[in-house]
């Protein structure tokens, strides 16, 4: 069964080096997509014996993902996480995410943090953002879900062949998520915890993930 | 009248642009049958003003026609804008595919 780690890197030098480390202890491979970093994240990547692929300009973190989705498939990726390069997510949950594909045949694991798991999250991410995004979600694609913009997820080879990434930023979220149910493909929600160091995503981040959602659905 | 006038002297010199900029290469064939006919129907309207006023009338509607044109002309700029934005999120994507297929051929 060979596990390898997607981790979406821009302007992570800092970070990225120290994620790698803790990720390898769980995946057979950690691939780093270098999304047109400024700095030495992609030095740091590969002192680090991550393989990495490297845009040569910035795409958005569904690009990378999706590199990074042909880049496993091509190498015989059984399972694919994932995973944060800014260091929010816990490795050591990798194996919760990875067991239910290994251990009960589900197709796709998606990490919630509305589980029970504590996370320090900031308030109007709570109950502004994160509810916003559970609309927006279920009016586009009809999706319920406790968590709709979670990052952390771990993809069987047979998902990651039917879900093409096709949306460049963060609106590959709900993207993931529409696809997930268009296939019908058999999810579970597994609690996961969040370590927030930096706000994330702000409101008018989320006004692009809104028009990007609407373009895409424009040019189908 | 004067107005009438002023708006195809407009007319007159965008075409007349159009012309010089078909002559210089520096716009498409298709391109330029577009605000060929664009301008022309323009200056017909212009020309027809009053006859085109008298039509929107015998419709129902109590506004002068130039401003049923001008409500016309901007659903036409809108729908133009979101043409653009589509083809320019169509080059975005195309731009993507080439930046990841060199990602993964220069993998290290």
């Amino acid at each position: 069964m060979k596990i390898i780690c997607i981790i979406p890197a821009a302007n992570e030098e800092e970070k990225i080096g120290e994620v790698i480390d803790e990720v390898k202890k769980f995946v057979d491979e950690v691939a780093v997509v270098d999304d047109g970093s400024t700095d030495s994240t992609a030095e740091v990547a590969v002192q680090h014996k991550a393989t990495l692929l490297k845009h040569l300009v910035n795409r958005g973190q569904g690009a990378a993902l999706e590199t990074g989705n042909t880049y496993a498939l091509m190498n015989g990726a059984d399972i694919i996480i994932h995973f944060d390069a800014d260091g929010q997510f816990l490795a050591e949950e990798i194996p919760d995410m990875v067991k239910p594909i290994i251990e009960d045949g589900y197709e796709v694991v998606l990490g919630s943090r509305f589980l029970g798991k504590e996370s320090n999250m900031p308030l109007s991410k709570k109950y502004i953002i994160i509810p916003l995004a559970r609309l927006i979600n279920f009016l586009f694609f009809n999706v319920r879900l406790t968590d709709p913009q979670s990052g952390f997820r771990a993809l069987s080879r047979g998902a990651a062949g039917k879900i093409k990434i096709e949306l460049s930023d963060y609106a590959h979220c709900s993207e993931v998520l529409g696809k997930i149910f268009k296939f019908k493909l058999k999810f579970k929600e597994v609690p996961i915890t969040v370590i927030y160091t930096k706000f994330g995503r702000n409101f008018r981040g989320g006004i692009n993930i809104i028009r990007d959602l609407i373009l895409g659905k424009l040019i189908k | 009248m004067s107005q009438q006038l002023i708006a195809l002297a407009i007319i007159l010199f965008f075409l007349g642009r159009l012309f010089w900029q078909k002559r210089k290469k520096q716009v498409a064939a298709n391109e330029f049958i577009f605000w060929l006919i664009f301008w022309l129907t323009a200056a017909i309207a212009v020309f027809f003003i009053k006859t085109i006023d008298k039509f929107f009338a015998s419709l129902g509607f109590s506004s002068p026609s130039i401003n049923i044109l001008f409500y016309l002309a901007t659903i036409v700029l809108f729908y133009l804008i979101l043409r653009l934005r589509i083809r320019l999120e169509k080059v975005e994507r195309n731009l993507t595919t080439i930046v990841k297929e060199i990602a993964l051929t220069n993998k290290k």
